[in-house]
């Protein structure tokens, strides 16, 4: 059976640092005035003292059924054998299309390359090599897990299976594996949150 | 909170073209020289990380030739092969165009940011010149060095004692000097906690998950997480740790030591204690129960806005998961001048449950030499020192011994702020000149009007550094040193329950003509004419001298990075000591119990933990008993200024390195709603923050996560100086708001005062 490679973010272990977003730049030469990744600690919400901050995850959810490889009038965004959504450079026009159609806001042109861009979970930089992803690597708190979801015996699947676990705008039919572990603080419910990525 | 927002998203914060203009523009930074790809030294190297003092074994290959990718090193289990943003982003220091790569000599006046170019000789040869005119007029003790700790910090003070200065400081007493004090003055030594094991952990603002030290956040985590441990947070902010927390208590600014008093109260009057190993280890007890006797749960309650029930079932909580319970006795951040009390009574509701070299309580270090005592054959080489004869013995006193109470502090890095006053008013007498590796008093010290007018007032400044920072910016000369990335360093030793060594290794070639500090500071004594005192010609002399010449165990070191060995030892644990006992066949008998029990000593007079002290009391009348002592942080109408740490940058070091200026650049002031709108201040205004001694311009937060009472700001941000061009007037430069106070015992210098708020 093929991959379905899958990344779970734990907002109960994420503790906002960052180490995965500059990890992330160091291996993929992200210029400075963009990012394929950041974790917004977000609030406090509730009253004192029970307040609780969101840990959210910013990043392509590698949507099986993505809306930005739908726009894309050269196919320069294509979902390839192994499952994920990359960018094929040579193809890419740079109409920006895709950078619209994102749901989740977290598609950009690279300034340098002036292709689009996006997490690809290190495809080229990590996966190819065997390695996992280099945020999965650099998190201090194991709050990133990485494996293969059609794997039984996979560590992600464990997760999900003995986990409550949430995706972001399901609604939207987009169908992200990109799969987020809720504060036990916060509640299961992540509906407060939705729309949040508004304020991008 | 972090602000993380569109700007950062979009573009980077203040790194745009006109810093970078003003980069070239500066002689001696690497953006004057042209820049050529990277050289590494092997494919992966092992070696340690310095963006914070934590030095995580790390792993850092180069990447074509033009980056440096760092993980953490697998091989050093407790850290977990992890970085964290500062370690992750080394390489953004090493290639940054605003870092110093040549020596500098100032050419306008001290301050002003004229710098030209010099050779390394010249630069030796104008320091030289000057501290020996000095010493020669005035004494060497008229000259200070002061040092962030590690190799370096252990190369220039050899110098300074070489020259013949008793006067060399680290930044122990600005940052965690109160609780190694404190432990000294209990325990005679310096003692670990062991959070990963322990099933109920109270922290009193101990913010591991934002001032991040990589093995003990991790241990938390994991305790937390697949353990199911108990945290319990007592802060005035509602930080990360205060999020992760089971509860958190909102407590009132500089009170945590009534409530850490009422915790012992509860202890011993619902008898939760360890009598047992009270009667068997501690010294001073009754004494301790007598005074505690009056801090009820209540009182504390009325001191600090802990309600008394939550601090009494806490107590109980607590004391049911005894001995495998911890508390956390903290880092940074001097909250008052009871740091030293405040400390001691963190210790003594520890000592109490009797968790002292359990799992999950408190244990000392175990080094080679006691490890290899207690398995009776060598485990782990015991590490020698380069003895160089005939150093010279100082005369003098230093200048921080002007009172017996601060004793202890003397060895353990002194009491940097004396230095200040040393140069201002000549007590206990005039200094005359300083010299500095790596450290930036100008941040981490109080007062900073002060410190510019010490640094005016001095004869010589010299501050050997990576970048123009605040603090060398009123150098006369500056000496680069190279990062970390490219130096070579002694082996280190990362001994926790049993014994590690680890070591700094270089991963590129050098850029530049920057320098190690063992060689600066070895070819600096050598044009003062101390040649003799630094015999060693490399760090591979030093390396196998260390090692006393075993060439394989110095190649295993180098290749692993880390090595540990034998396995965790906890003396009073049954397993551990029976699981050891069975690897050593030499290994000193255990006990009945099944326990070291016997074999536990405290370097103390007594030979016991000294809950109360009479050596304490002989230093400092009235101290000998851990007491309660009012505190004055503020005055009525002010509003208590707290700071802290956060884990994107490492206190009055890392916020000019590009790619953590990109993600933060800023500190906002948190204010709570209801004072805000007393204020008429809204999110996001520009508001000014005055104390006693300074005023800055900073930008409101406007937060629940903080009492009405409080205001806090990130430290290390809002840097003076021009160099730093990413850094400066960024934020609200925390040590220009904080008087110059010390507390007494430990001679910290404190971190809370009283602020007023005013919309711009
Ligand atoms: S590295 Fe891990 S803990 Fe830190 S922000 Fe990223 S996901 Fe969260
Ligand atoms: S998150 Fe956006 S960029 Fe990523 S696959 Fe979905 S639509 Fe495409
Ligand atoms: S998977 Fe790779 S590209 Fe995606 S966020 Fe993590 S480090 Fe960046
Ligand atoms: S905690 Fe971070 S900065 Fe400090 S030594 Fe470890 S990786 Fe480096």
């Amino acid at each position: 059976m093929s991959k379905r490679l899958i990344m779970i973010h734990d907002e109960n272990k994420c503790i906002g640092c960052q180490a995965c977003n500059i990890a992330c730049r160091s291996e993929n030469g992200t210029p400075d005035e963009v990012t394929r990744l950041q974790v917004r600690v977000e609030g406090p919400f509730g009253d004192a003292p029970n307040l609780h901050f969101k840990y959210n995850r910013v990043s392509c959810q590698q949507c099986e059924d993505a809306p930005c490889v739908k726009v894309c009038p050269t196919g320069a965004a294509y979902v390839g054998e192994d499952g994920l959504v990359s960018i094929k450079a040579e193809k890419c026009v740079g109409c920006m299309y895709c950078v619209a159609a994102c749901p989740y806001k977290v598609r950009f042109m690279n300034p340098e390359t002036k292709v689009a861009d996006k997490c690809n979970f290190c495809k080229e930089t990590r996966l190819a090599k065997g390695e996992l992803p280099a945020c999965v690597t650099a998190c201090p708190t194991d709050a990133l897990i990485f494996g293969d979801a059609n794997d039984p015996s996979s560590e992600v699947v464990k997760i999900l299976n003995t986990k409550p676990s949430y995706q972001d705008k399901t609604h939207l039919g987009t169908k992200p594996r990109l799969y987020r572990i809720p504060t036990k603080r916060g509640g299961s419910s992540h509906e407060q949150y939705l729309g949040r990525y508004g304020a991008i | 909170m972090i602000k993380l927002d569109r700007r950062n998203f979009i573009k980077g914060a203040g790194a745009g073209g006109a810093s970078c203009a003003l980069a070239t523009m500066l002689p001696g930074t690497l953006a004057a020289l042209e820049s050529a790809p990277l050289k590494g030294v092997g494919k992966e190297v092992a070696s340690i990380c310095e963006m914070c003092s934590t030095r995580c074994p790390i792993s850092a290959r180069v990447v074509n030739g033009k980056n440096v990718f760092i993980t953490g090193n697998k091989a050093a289990k407790p850290f977990g092969g992890k970085v964290c943003a500062r370690g992750g982003a080394g390489h953004s220091l090493l290639y940054d165009p605003q870092r110093i790569v040549s020596p500098l000599k100032r050419v306008g006046e001290r301050g002003e940011g004229k710098w030209a170019e010099i050779s390394w000789d010249e630069a030796y040869q104008t320091i030289a010149k000057k501290l020996n005119e000095i010493k020669r007029d005035h004494g060497a003790e008229s000259v200070a060095f002061s040092s962030k700790s590690g190799s370096l910090s252990g190369h220039l003070f050899h110098l300074g004692k070489a020259f013949g200065s008793p006067n060399h400081f680290t930044h122990a007493s600005t940052c965690p000097g109160g609780y190694v004090v404190a432990a000294k003055a209990m325990f005679g030594t310096k003692v670990k906690r062991d959070l990963g094991n322990s099933k109920y952990i109270i922290n009193f603002g101990h913010n591991l998950y934002e001032g991040i030290n990589m093995s003990e956040t991790r241990a938390m985590m994991d305790a937390q997480m697949e353990k199911g441990t108990k945290l319990v947070v007592f802060e005035p902010r509602f930080s990360i740790v205060a999020d992760k927390a089971d509860e958190w208590f909102a407590i009132k600014p500089g009170t945590d030591v009534s409530v850490a008093l009422a915790l012992c109260h509860v202890l011993i009057e619902d008898g939760l204690y360890d009598k047992e190993f009270i009667e068997r280890y501690v010294e001073g007890f009754d004494e301790f129960a007598k005074e505690v006797k009056a801090y009820t749960p209540e009182w504390a309650a009325a001191i600090s806005d802990v309600p008394a029930a939550d601090i009494r079932r806490i107590a109980h909580e607590y004391a049911s998961h005894a001995p495998h319970a911890v508390v956390d006795f903290g880092h940074r951040a001097t909250f008052t001048t009871e740091e030293f009390d405040m400390r001691r009574a963190l210790f003594a509701a520890n000592v109490l449950i009797g968790n002292i070299e359990r799992k999950g309580g408190l244990y000392l270090g175990k080094k080679a030499k006691t490890y290899n005592k207690f398995a009776g054959e060598t485990v782990a080489p015991i590490l020698g020192k380069p003895g160089v004869e005939g150093m010279p013995k100082p005369t003098a006193k230093r200048i921080d011994q002007v009172d017996e109470q601060y004793a202890m502090m003397w060895s353990s890095g002194g009491i940097y702020q004396t230095i200040l006053d040393a140069t201002l008013e000549a007590k206990p007498y005039q200094l005359k000149a300083w010299v500095m590796s790596r450290t930036n008093p100008m941040q981490t010290m109080t007062d900073r009007a002060r410190v510019v007018e010490t640094l005016k007032k001095l004869d010589l400044v010299v501050c050997c550094d990576v970048y123009i920072s605040e603090t060398a910016a009123y150098a006369d000369i500056i000496l680069p040193e190279s990062t970390y990335l490219e130096r070579d360093e002694e082996i280190a030793d990362k001994s926790g329950k049993n014994p590690a060594y680890y070591v700094r290794q270089r991963v590129v070639e050098t850029i530049g003509q920057t320098k190690p500090s063992w060689q600066i500071f070895k070819e600096l004594g050598e044009q003062m004419g101390l040649g003799q005192f630094f015999p060693w010609q490399s760090m591979e002399t030093l390396q196998m001298l260390q090692l006393n010449r075993d060439t394989s165990e110095l190649r295993r070191i180098k290749e692993q990075g880390y090595v540990s060995y034998g396995k965790p030892l906890m003396l009073r644990e049954p397993e551990m000591v029976s699981a050891f006992a069975q690897t050593y066949s030499n290994a000193k008998p255990v006990d009945e119990d099944g326990t070291y029990g016997s074999q536990l000593k405290f370097k103390t007079p007594s030979g016991k933990i000294e809950l109360s002290s009479k050596k304490v009391e002989g230093m400092a009348p009235g101290r000998g008993v851990i007491k309660y002592r009012e505190v004055d942080l503020k005055q009525d109408d002010e509003l208590y200024f707290i700071q802290g740490k956060v884990a994107i940058h490492t206190n009055g070091a890392t916020h000019n390195v590009p790619m953590l200026a990109n993600l933060m650049s800023d500190n906002a002031i948190w204010v709570h709603p209801l004072t805000a709108g007393k204020l008429g201040i809204s999110a996001g205004d520009a508001i000014r923050i005055t104390s006693s001694v300074g005023s800055e311009e900073g930008t409101a937060l406007v937060t629940p996560g903080i009492r009405q009472d409080t205001v806090f700001a990130y430290m290390g941000f809002g840097s003076k100086n021009k160099e730093l061009v990413r850094a400066t007037g960024k934020g609200v430069h925390c040590g220009n708001l904080l008087p110059h106070k010390t507390a007494p015992v430990c001679g910290m210098n404190i971190h809370t005062t009283g602020v007023k708020l005013a919309k711009i």
